[in-house]
């Protein structure tokens, strides 16, 4: 149908139906697509054509209104109740008797619970397969990070419990604090988003993702393929301290460690502050204690060294000795008394020793030398 | 040489201290080893007397990203 307005001068005027359906013409231009809400406002009448109920965002509360022809809607056999979660197809309308614009459904089905752990679980394989969540990629936490990223939610308490847990812990934290959206549809990229700021700035050698406990479906965006892919790429080890005990993200997946509580997050991200100086005392003590000990080791050996020193001439004196008594030994195996012992004797005719009897004649004096003692005696005969 | 962190320092001091505990250095290498020592004790004592505790918020474009 045309559109057509009324001049008054150079001023184009429609009347309230022309831009209705002038309106409504273009709406009826945009491609039909999936809306997801919650059901309020049921309102379904048998003497009623259409069936008509207004979709929230239980994020920030926008809503939209629906209308399905009636037929249609029974045929769906959904039996819904107000507060259920739906997708909805359809196409925007505007329904021109009252200007109202909203969405005219061509299809409603329900999505609940088990169609996001669905949902949720295909993409925890799919991200598994890829070996994001492997354990060979997770990183070693610094000791004691020179400055730590804190990523948490624009509630409060989160914040407030992780800081009062790690600055308790070790009182000389330096904590860089950025805050974001932690729940509704945006927050998946603002965290991402907020991740990289923080990882940015100087000293950051560890950041941990805080969010506080929260229904399953707050905890979505941190199981938002878009920040887990954020979080694997993440140049810095991550602590993903996110929900309680019982959820598991795929942040928690994919961090390099994860933590259920913010005592337990503090207790990954910074050392026991009265446990390190004891421990460096400790050590001071040990350095101590081990030079004295090699000191006192080499004074010992050096006293040690001393004494043989001292007592080493004395050894070469009764060495010599020793050497000594044994060529006395054997010089006196070597002389004659030893022989005379024996039966043999010495003769000797004017002091010379008689080795032949040409050397005397009959009645010459002869000395004889025997082993003990001797005699003198007169040459009978010589043959 | 630059600055060792404070986990550098606090390793090789706890290294040294293994060594001297071992009984294996000479006389001079556990003097050297003292005064090495000594020196990352007072790195480490010094990083954390001088670390002070600070919260920072990172200063960031919040207003954009509000939905």
């Amino acid at each position: 149908m045309k559109v057509e307005a009324i001049e008054y001068g150079d001023r184009r005027v429609f009347t309230v139906s022309s831009f209705n359906r002038g309106v409504g013409d273009w709406l009826s231009r945009l491609p039909s697509v999936w809306v997801e809400g919650e059901v309020t406002e049921l309102r379904r009448q048998e003497r009623w054509q259409s069936v008509f109920l207004t979709l929230k965002d239980p994020t920030d509360g926008a809503c939209l209104g629906v209308t399905m022809p009636r037929g249609q809607f029974d045929a769906l056999r959904l039996e819904l109740a107000n507060g259920e979660r739906v997708h909805v197809f359809g196409r925007p309308e505007l329904f021109a008797a009252r200007g109202d614009f909203r969405l005219r459904a061509l299809s409603i089905e329900r999505f609940g619970l088990g169609d996001h752990l669905a949902a949720l679980e295909r993409l925890k394989r799919k991200l598994a397969a890829e070996g994001l969540f492997a354990p060979e990629r997770k990183r070693a936490l610094p000791r004691l990070p020179r400055r730590i990223g804190l990523v948490t939610g624009n509630d409060a308490a989160a914040k407030r419990d992780v800081l009062t847990a790690i600055t308790s812990r070790f009182p000389p934290a330096r904590i860089l604090v950025a805050e974001t959206y932690v729940q509704g549809p945006r927050a998946a990229t603002a965290i991402a988003e907020a991740l990289r700021e923080i990882c940015d700035a100087p000293e950051i050698d560890v950041v941990v993702l805080a969010r506080g406990g929260g229904s399953f479906e707050d905890l979505l965006p941190f199981s938002d393929e878009r920040l887990v892919r954020a979080l694997a790429a993440c140049p810095v080890p991550i602590v993903s301290a996110v929900g309680h005990e019982q959820d598991t993200p795929l942040s928690d997946l994919v961090a390099d460690a994860r933590a259920s509580t913010p005592t337990a997050a503090a207790r990954l991200v910074v050392p026991d502050f009265a446990e390190l100086t004891a421990r460096l005392e400790r050590s001071r003590t040990a350095l101590a204690r081990g030079t004295r000990a090699a000191l006192d080791r080499e004074r010992r050996r050096l006293d040690l060294a001393r004494d043989h020193l001292r007592r080493a001439p004395l050894l070469v004196l009764e060495r010599r000795r020793a050497a000594l008594e044994q060529a006395a030994g054997r010089l006196r195996a070597l002389s004659p008394r030893a022989t005379l012992e024996r039966g043999y004797a010495i003769v000797r005719a004017a002091g010379e020793i008689v080795r032949s009897s040409s050397q005397v004649a009959a009645g010459d004096q002869v000395d004889v030398e025997l082993g003990t003692g001797g005699f003198g005696a007169q040459v009978k005969e010589t043959r | 040489m630059t600055e060792p962190t404070f986990e550098e320092a606090q390793r090789e001091l706890e290294g040294i201290v293994q060594r001297l505990e071992s009984g294996e250095a000479s006389l001079d290498e556990a003097i050297m080893l003292w005064e090495r020592g000594e020196e990352l004790y007072r790195v480490c004592s010094t990083k954390l007397d001088s670390a002070q505790g600070r919260i920072e918020e990172l200063a960031r474009r919040v207003e954009a990203v509000k939905p």
